[in-house]
């Protein structure tokens, strides 16, 4: 093989790898990307758009309040503003622990605002909106009212939860 | 400095098993310690504001008279009675919105934060009359 073929050989292979490497930056650059939290509530994986959640807490002392619902446990003291607080396993079936050893993750979506009570924060991912599925049709009823659509993590698949169908739920 | 459009209220703090209260001093027209009366017009702290489950302990329960203004007398039993503490109603804070619509119904208006405790401020005149609306609603219904 001449050398003149083996450079032309080089560059169609070196040309090919450009131009991939080119449209997998237009890709890169075209793909709308979200952010979600995912935790652990009870013994299963769930996530909320990272837009919706402004901070998460550390265990804190939550002061109950008489007459409320099972699903708000009271109330918290966030650096003197006084925020409610919402237990998620009420809504998503999922057995009640030990509720001192929990986080409060700020969710936030419009003028709703309030605490939600989590077991750990797993992890905080950027993902592709492609794939964001709908949510299941076998999803069982108590979690249905409030998932937004399916994620895979680390090769499970998950439940998105929506900030504002949760809202609605608790105003009820 | 005063600011004199500040609207001041002396609360009568008190506990009820290890939640923190406080009503208006000024709608208490009676303080005495409980002797095992029992009343019509006379209630326990826990049943009044729907502790529901949450087990009711009473280690030295005392009576409050509430000034009810043309109805009949109306006594609640608390218990561990701890202060009068002035507060401005710059110390006093909103329920937030979720809750609102429950503490409202029992009567509870307001918090404090005295000492990193929350106080659940009470009002039984409002408690009362919301109370009596229902009954009469209920009773109205009925008709």
């Amino acid at each position: 093989m001449s050398p003149s073929a083996e450079k032309q050989k080089s560059d169609c292979i070196l040309d090919e790898l450009k131009r991939r490497q080119r449209t997998k930056e237009v890709v890169d650059v075209e793909e709308e990307r979200v952010k979600v939290v995912i935790f652990a509530c009870g013994v299963n994986l769930f996530a909320f758009y990272g837009r919706d959640i402004r901070e998460i807490l550390p265990s804190c002392d939550i002061s109950w309040v008489p007459s409320l619902p099972d699903y708000l446990p009271g109330l918290i003291n966030v650096r003197g503003d006084i925020e409610s607080v919402i237990d998620l396993r009420h809504f998503l079936g999922e057995e009640k622990g030990d509720g001192s050893k929990r986080l409060i993750a700020m969710a936030v979506q419009g003028d709703f605002r309030s605490g939600v009570m989590i077991e750990s924060i797993e992890d905080v991912v950027d993902i592709p909106l492609s794939t964001i599925h709908p949510p299941l049709a076998t999803l069982n009823g108590a979690a249905r009212d409030l998932v937004i659509g399916e994620i895979e993590y680390g090769g499970t698949t998950i439940s998105l939860l929506d900030v504002g169908k949760l809202a609605a739920l608790v105003a009820l | 400095m005063n600011d004199e459009s500040d609207i001041r209220i002396d609360l009568l703090l008190f506990s009820v098993c290890g939640v923190y209260f406080g009503v208006d001093a000024g709608q208490v027209t009676g303080i005495a310690a409980y002797n095992g009366e029992q009343a019509d017009d006379l209630f326990w702290f826990h049943e009044v504001l729907e502790y529901g489950d949450a087990t009711s302990t009473y280690f030295s329960p005392t009576v409050i008279t509430i000034k009810t203004g043309g109805v009949p007398s109306y006594r609640v039993i608390i218990d561990k009675m701890e202060d009068i503490v002035d507060f401005s109603q710059n110390d006093i804070r909103l329920f937030p919105e979720l809750l609102e619509p429950f503490t409202l119904r029992n009567g509870m208006w307001g918090i404090v934060v005295k000492d990193d405790r929350m106080i659940l401020l009470v009002d039984f005149k409002r408690l009362l009359r919301d109370r009596m609306d229902v009954n009469a609603q209920r009773r109205g219904d009925k008709k």
